[in-house]
């Protein structure tokens, strides 16, 4: 299966380390993803509004460049994007009204510019690209197998928890990856990695999400409650895939340090990072310079300075 | 000329509260072949069928059409009226205006004139109807009962003394069923083992009950007073007339794996006997588990039998037997508590399911009554209880209410306060639905005995230490509550059978949605199920409580005794009949039939119907390529003359578009497209 890779905005900004290390990751694996060319927002929030068409309508259009662009599906790392983009295709290909009304739209969206070149006529799009997120792609495509394989600098002896945030699993029904209740593919991945996983009960919680921009001390009291239980069971990182639950759970400790006298940091990382720390990636190329609470002297510890070469 | 008559009920407002029957009952009036237009508060009282017995004689009436409720309610009851009059009751038809009409319908003019089409169409149908005769058929006195639990064998019992002889089938080694595994009962706490054990001997030993354990059915034909069953005998391995039960074999057994009946909370070896009081006392080599039946891989359990019970080669054998009626008592199984991941089943070991804690409280059971964790045997000091742990939820689970779980929960509760005195034991509860005479008064006692109901549901269940932690909605307080447990119980819903779909597909009996086995009425006929012949007992209609399991399974007993205490039943006389003269033998029919009623008369080379198995489908009538195949009380006659009479349009019309003309022509496309004349109503 041909795959492109879609990084989404978030990835290129405040969260530029999940991009780099995935990119890097991905290259130690010996595969290839390539960002999809002149990909556009993926609409972000707009399946929550309450209308007939424009929440479909930024979807569709990067699903068709991805389809144009000759691949079958799309990558991406970020669970907002992720859970956007796989709605909208599934509500494309089982609904038959909605597929009629987006493409009616979009071909007449497209008539009706002025293009100094006329683009070739639309091609009707019925919902055929597969929407992945990363994760998914390395246990359904690559393998868990193979990635530990791949792993030759196994995190033996790093204590870590996954956390698994909101967006990545539900609505289940929809997005169809793991049981949301009890879900098992971060830790899966994890072990991979060499890491040892711990058991951790709230990795299915809230870390606040947007409450951080409207009522701050709301986000950073749940954010307070997942990291307290990781300190306490011992761990010595928490593992993200979302680059809100990283900014909830990562930025805002300085200010729990101040309001909760007895909390100690405990460091975040993002999936990517811990990979391609496992797949023996030079320290300062994770990104970890820009993390309020400094994994360096974490992360130091597991890495070792052998050379490298990538078994095919 | 024939005279007919037309009767038209109010059903008090049902009817004439939307339809105005003296309008609709003047628009019949002196049409030339009514003899009798009437309308009456209530057909179906006494005065009401005194009224039509009266008309019908007084007139000597060739037909009669009732305007009134749905056939499935008051045909028969009218019929029997007509017959008793001297009227052939099949001439006798009910044109329904309350289901179909007036209780669906708000404006009065248009439920009047679709009360008029309806009645014109019935009155169409009557005038082209012929008399015919009820269809006679001797009846098996012997009776089919699937399935063991306490359903099976009381219907069993109570068959048997009346005097008819009962196969009864079960599919597991022992008898018994769920109840078996149960250790006190609600709301008396009376012993489940002492109440069902001593109907197990009985039904084991009755001279009319000849059990067939750990079997299947194969394959079941025919029809209502005669089926014929294979059954499936698998085999044990064990001689059962041979076998003492002294254990010698098990003893020996090197294969160690967890007993079912114990919900695994205790082992077995592959020889094995389910629980002490298993009926019949025999034990049952698993060859899931056995190290093979190959004497040379290990042949222990032979050469520990003095007696030679033990038989390597015995093969399933199929044995026939021949019935009349059917009791359908195949039960339940618990949801699988792996479906609820918040609860945590898969990941902390002391989440348990009901059934589990049965065996815990169970005197008998593996831990002799006191109960004790699975993950370390130590005493609870702290249990929650789950209620509607996966029913009530149509979204995800189950959408039905299991029934017995609040009162079994209450039971657990309570039952728990009694033998851990200083425990506390919480029910997280939607609402606690006790239904049933002393069962409130018992849910009040698990509370003054020391329960907590905390009202609301429960979103996870997680190990923290030696605890597990609770968490959940306390919707009276208002918030979030969490308790720190040692156990926790999740009262899972009750489902049909596991791989009962596979026996109902071989019925031919028909379900619910969810997989119950579905009766005729839900009130008025609630132990018959949909296909004659087939009778329900127990949990595999819905969820149901002991005593209720037993009442129904008596219920069925009645009926089942009632049909076979006829020495011939009669059958509606609604069959398929061949003209033979226009039968060209092409034997599509006997392909089509889906009961096995059509058969090839190899002497006078056509396709005949068997009369008894023919359930009036009308499949080959219509399939018939030479027209040669009628269908008694629908005929082409009937159904088109009624169509035509409805819609008011031409009969060639109605011929065309029905595809009945005969001479395979197409209609043309302008004449589908013509517009006819029909009432559309608002």
């Amino acid at each position: 299966m041909k795959v492109g890779y879609y990084p989404g905005c978030t990835l290129k900004g405040k969260a530029l380390a999940l991009d780099e290390t995935t990119q890097l990751a991905v290259e130690l694996l010996g595969e290839e993803l390539r960002e999809i060319p002149d990909w556009t927002c993926c609409g972000a929030t707009t399946p929550l509004t309450e209308t007939k068409i424009a929440n479909l309508i930024a979807q569709t259009r990067l699903l068709i460049k991805t389809r144009d662009a000759g691949y079958e599906a799309l990558v991406t790392t970020c669970p907002f994007c992720f859970s956007t983009l796989r709605r909208a295709n599934l509500s494309i290909r089982e609904d038959e009204l909605k597929r009629k009304r987006i493409n009616t739209y979009l071909a007449e969206d497209l008539r009706q510019r002025d293009y100094e070149t006329p683009p070739p006529p639309y091609r009707q799009y019925t919902g055929d690209i597969g929407v992945l997120h990363l994760l998914e792609w390395f246990r359904d495509t690559v393998g868990f197998d193979r990635i530990k394989r791949t792993c030759i600098n196994p995190l033996k002896g790093m204590k870590v928890v996954p956390f698994y945030g909101c967006q990545l699993l539900r609505p289940a029904e929809e997005l169809a990856m793991c049981d949301p209740e009890n879900p098992t593919i971060l830790e899966e991945f994890l072990e991979a990695t060499g890491a040892d996983v711990l058991d951790f009960p709230p990795r299915i919680d809230c870390c606040g999400s947007y409450l951080s921009v409207a009522k701050p001390e709301a986000a950073m009291r749940a954010s307070y409650k997942i990291l307290d239980a990781a300190k306490r069971i011992g761990a010595d990182a928490i593992v993200v895939t979302c680059p809100l639950c990283f900014f909830n759970l990562d930025d805002l400790q300085p200010e729990m340090m101040k309001h909760y006298p007895e909390f100690r940091p405990i460091p975040v990382l993002y999936f990517t990072q811990l990979l391609a720390l496992a797949m023996n990636a030079p320290v300062d190329k994770l990104g970890l310079e820009s993390h309020k609470i400094d994994p360096r002297p974490l992360v130091e510890k597991y890495s070792v300075n052998i050379s490298r070469e990538v078994p095919a | 000329m024939s005279r007919y008559g037309l009767f038209i009920c109010h059903c008090g407002k049902n009817i004439a509260g939307t339809v105005d029957v003296e309008d609709l009952t003047k628009r019949f009036e002196g049409e030339k072949d009514l003899t009798v237009v009437e309308n009456y508060a209530y057909l179906c009282s006494d005065p009401g069928q005194n009224m039509i017995a009266e008309a019908i004689k007084n007139n000597r009436l060739d037909g009669v059409v009732i305007a009134s409720c749905s056939p499935t309610l008051h045909e028969p009851t009218f019929r029997n009226v007509a017959q008793e009059c001297g009227l052939n009751k099949y001439m006798l038809e009910i044109a329904n205006i309350r289901e179909q009409c007036a209780w669906v319908h708000e404006d009065r003019e248009a439920a009047t004139d679709k009360a008029e089409a309806i009645i014109r169409g019935t009155l169409a149908r009557v005038r082209n109807a012929a008399a015919l005769e009820p269809i006679k058929s001797p009846v098996v006195k012997r009776a089919l009962v699937i399935g063991a639990g306490v359903a099976g064998i009381q219907a069993a019992l109570d068959i048997a003394n009346s005097g008819i002889e009962v196969i009864l089938v079960e599919k597991n080694p022992s008898i018994g069923g769920h109840m078996a595994q149960l250790s006190e009962t609600f709301p008396t706490l009376d012993c489940s083992q002492c109440i069902l054990t001593p109907k197990m001997v009985e039904v084991s030993r009755h001279p009319n009950v000849k059990l067939y354990t750990y079997s299947e059915i194969e394959e079941i034909s025919g029809s209502m007073g005669d089926f014929s069953v294979k059954i499936r005998q698998k085999p044990r391995y064990v001689e059962p007339d041979v076998c003492t039960s002294c254990g010698d074999c098990a003893e020996v057994c090197p294969v160690v794996v967890p007993n079912e009946f114990d919900m695994g909370l205790q082992s077995r070896k592959a020889i094995y006997i389910p629980f002490p009081q298993a009926v019949p006392a025999v034990y049952t080599l698993d060859t899931e588990h056995c190290l093979g039946l190959f004497p040379l891989a290990c042949a222990k359990c032979r050469d520990a039998c003095e007696i030679g019970a033990i038989n390597y080669d015995m093969k399933p054998k199929i044995v026939e037997e021949h019935v009349g009626a059917v009791v359908v008592a195949t039960g339940y199984d618990l949801y699988d508590m792996s479906n609820l991941g918040e609860y945590g089943y898969d990941r902390v070991a002391d989440v348990i399911d009901g059934l589990y804690f049965e065996r815990l409280l169970s005197a008998s059971g593996p831990t002799g009554g006191v109960i004790r964790r699975p993950s370390d045997g130590k005493v609870p000091k702290e249990i929650v209880f789950i209620q509607c742990a996966g029913s009530r939820e149509p979204e995800r689970h189950k959408g039905y209410c299991s029934k017995i779980c609040c009162m079994y929960t209450a039971k657990h509760a309570m039952m728990f306060q009694h033998a851990v005195p200083e425990g506390q034991s919480y029910v997280f509860y939607i609402d606690v639905r006790t239904g049933g005479r002393d069962y409130e008064e018992f849910y009040r006692r698990a509370m003054e005995d020391g329960v907590i109901y905390v009202r609301g549901k429960v979103s996870r269940v997680y190990e923290e230490g030696d605890k597990i932690v609770v968490r959940g909605a306390d919707t009276v307080a208002g918030g979030p509550v969490e308790v720190r447990a040692d156990m926790v119980v999740l009262a899972t819903p009750m489902e049909p059978s596991h791989g009962v779909e596979e026996l109902v597909g071989k019925l031919k009996i028909g379900c619910t949605a969810d997989g119950w086995v579905r009766e005729v009425h839900p009130k008025l006929r609630p132990v018959e199920a949909v296909t004659p012949g087939y009778f329900i007992a127990g949990a595999a209609q819905g969820p149901k409580d002991i005593p209720e399991t037993v009442a129904q399974a008596s219920g069925a007993a009645a009926k089942v005794v009632n049909l076979l205490s006829n020495d011939y039943i009669t059958k509606e006389p609604i069959v398929a009949v061949v003209n033979e003269d226009l039968c060209v033998g092409c034997r599509l029919c006997i392909q089509m039939c889906p009961y096995n009623a059509r058969e090839w008369v190899e002497e006078r080379g056509v396709a005949s119907v068997n009369a008894v198995l023919c359930e009036g489908c009308g499949v080959c009538a219509a399939g018939c390529p030479s027209g040669a195949t009628r269908q008694d009380g629908f005929t082409d006659a009937q159904i088109i003359s009624a169509v035509e009479a409805m819609l008011g349009g031409s009969g060639e019309m109605v011929r065309k578009i029905l595809g009945m003309s005969g001479d395979g022509e197409k209609p043309k496309e302008e004449e589908l497209d013509a517009e006819e004349p029909v009432t559309v109503l608002k």
